[in-house]
């Protein structure tokens, strides 16, 4: 009868402490996920004010690149290209300030080694 | 003639000294019972990965049992050591009545050693770094109420608890027995080992079985407690959860766990450790190492050892056949309280939480889960539970650790 008694306290016990501690998990789970959630929206807000002023600003990268377009109108290399020659540099140096004075087409192929180089470097991508 | 007498003497000898004399009837069907496992994790790949050197461990230890044999000291005179061609200064002395006795030690059996760590409750913890870090707590994060799920079905042991108990297990037996409701062979051993180590055969046998049997044992149950309408509800899908709260995570649970259930501490910290070299992100090569190479040579150690516990003497008894069947109605009632928790949640949402995931309570992982998926589908092909379910299912490893601290708590 002692085992038995023992038992059914263990039942009780055991489910309450069980579900206590899982649903004190939930809400500080919950809690923490909406203060990560907000922080996190609130930089991101806070990236975009940053990305829209910089864009109304005269000495943006968007101003600077405009300049670029002077090399696509020699002909020898397409504007298409220069833009997109632009956002890889762009996005390279990140939020820093960008200039792109000229934009040339190489010449030639160059050497058998130097080729080589270059296919091993740029293989993976 | 005297060449043939010590001839014969010589294979008389070696025949009394072998298995062939030594080995018990028992022995020879617990051999059989070693194929019959082999044979369901080889063909069958019923949890291979454990099965197999369960079996293997039972089976070894079975055919040669000073396998396990453990380390002895005899006291012998200075005659008795030199004449067994020993020297006497490498043995530490004792001096009795006058008579110096030499402490001639011989060692164990080789899974002597490594049970150890199984005995010492080395090895569930480990295996739980290795869990932890092969474990994305993402679904759960998105949806914590989840964890009500993964607490619901760890309701099945201690119901399963006061079963035993009428069935006359001390409450050292029958939490041993009752922990094979949450589905989770390390937190089954770690109990085990702990409060009544001679079950250890058994009830890893009786664990590990269910576990693999999941398929077969928990549809049927799903089917009866649901509707139709029920199977078929489609979840909302879950929320991305960002890479900070997945470090926080482990952090947080390990903290309040550990304060609330210090017993629980050893396999829930453990969890969250390797849940933490894998989330941050800065110790890819450690949580690489916890995820292969550590967790599978656990593997091979805890699987063989627990199966060389399994000796005909301790594994054919009625007690065996009482913990199987107890475990099975375990097992049935986690699921059950699992899907029963689902039900009320889905009556409680309006209809947006398919009961099924709550079937995925019990822990094993991932099988529970592609379970609620499978039959979730077999209504509503179009029907995606897996990910839902996944939020109970790793609730479920937690939830089994807390309900382990509750048992050695109260029991231990």
């Amino acid at each position: 009868m002692g085992n038995m008694e023992f038992a059914l306290n263990l039942l009780l016990a055991g489910v309450v402490i069980v579900f206590f501690v899982l649903i004190l998990l939930i809400i500080i789970i919950m809690i923490y996920g909406k203060i990560v959630q907000t922080v996190q929206n609130r930089s991101k807000n806070k990236n975009t004010e940053k990305a829209v002023k910089k864009a109304e600003e005269p000495n943006t990268f968007t101003a600077v690149a405009a300049p670029k377009a002077a090399p696509a109108a020699d002909g020898t290399v397409p504007g298409e290209v220069v833009a997109v020659i632009a956002a890889a540099v762009c996005s390279l140096y990140g939020d820093k300030p960008v200039r792109i004075k000229s934009v040339k087409r190489s010449r030639g192929s160059g050497s058998a080694w130097r080729n080589a180089g270059l296919f091993e470097n740029t293989k993976p991508f | 003639m005297d060449i043939f007498n010590s001839l014969w003497e010589s294979i008389r000898s070696i025949i009394l000294e072998s298995g062939l004399a030594s080995l018990t009837w028992e022995n020879y069907v617990m051999v059989c019972i070693s194929f019959v496992l082999l044979f369901l994790a080889i063909k069958k790949q019923y949890e291979p990965l454990l099965l197999l050197p369960i079996a293997f461990g039972m089976l070894l230890v079975n055919v040669f049992p000073d396998i396990m044999a453990s380390p002895t000291t005899e006291m012998l005179t200075e005659a008795q050591v030199l004449q067994r061609n020993l020297d006497p200064s490498s043995y530490t002395t004792t001096a009795l009545n006058g008579v110096t006795y030499y402490n001639v030690t011989e060692n164990g059996g080789l899974l002597y050693y490594l049970y150890q760590g199984v005995h010492l409750g080395i090895f569930p913890p480990l295996i739980f770094l290795g869990i932890g870090a092969m474990t994305d707590f993402g679904p759960l994060i998105a949806n914590p109420k989840s964890f009500i799920l993964g607490a619901a079905a760890q309701v099945g042991i201690f119901i399963t608890f006061i079963g035993a108990t009428l069935l006359g297990f001390a409450p050292n037996e029958a939490g041993s027995i009752a922990i094979i409701g949450g589905a989770d062979g390390p937190t089954a051993i770690f109990v085990t080992s702990l409060l009544a180590p001679y079950l250890l055969g058994p009830i890893a046998v009786a664990a590990y079985s269910y576990m693999a049997l999941v398929p077969i044992i928990q549809p049927p149950i799903m089917k009866l407690l649901t509707t139709k309408k029920e199977r078929s509800i489609v979840m909302k899908q879950l929320r991305p959860v960002s890479k900070v709260e997945k470090i926080l995570f482990p952090i947080i649970v390990v903290v309040l766990i550990s304060l609330l259930l210090p017993d629980a501490a050893p396999l829930v910290g453990m969890l969250m450790l390797g849940n933490l070299f894998r989330e941050s992100g800065v110790v890819s090569r450690i949580s690489n190492t916890a995820q292969n190479e550590l967790m599978n040579i656990v593997t091979i150690f805890l699987g063989v050892t627990v199966g060389a516990t399994a000796t005909g003497t301790v594994f054919l008894s009625a007690k065996t056949l009482g913990i199987i069947l107890l475990g099975l109605i375990a097992f049935c009632m986690g699921t059950a309280c699992g899907v029963l928790f689902g039900k009320i949640m889905c009556a409680a949402t309006h209809g947006k939480v398919n009961p099924l995931i709550g079937s995925a309570g019990v822990s094993a992982v991932p099988m529970a889960a592609r379970i609620s998926q499978k039959v979730g589908q077999q209504e509503n092909p179009a029907n995606f539970l897996l990910m839902h379910a996944m939020g109970p299912n790793v609730a479920g490893v937690i939830g089994s650790a807390v309900a382990a601290g509750v048992l050695l708590s109260q029991i231990g």
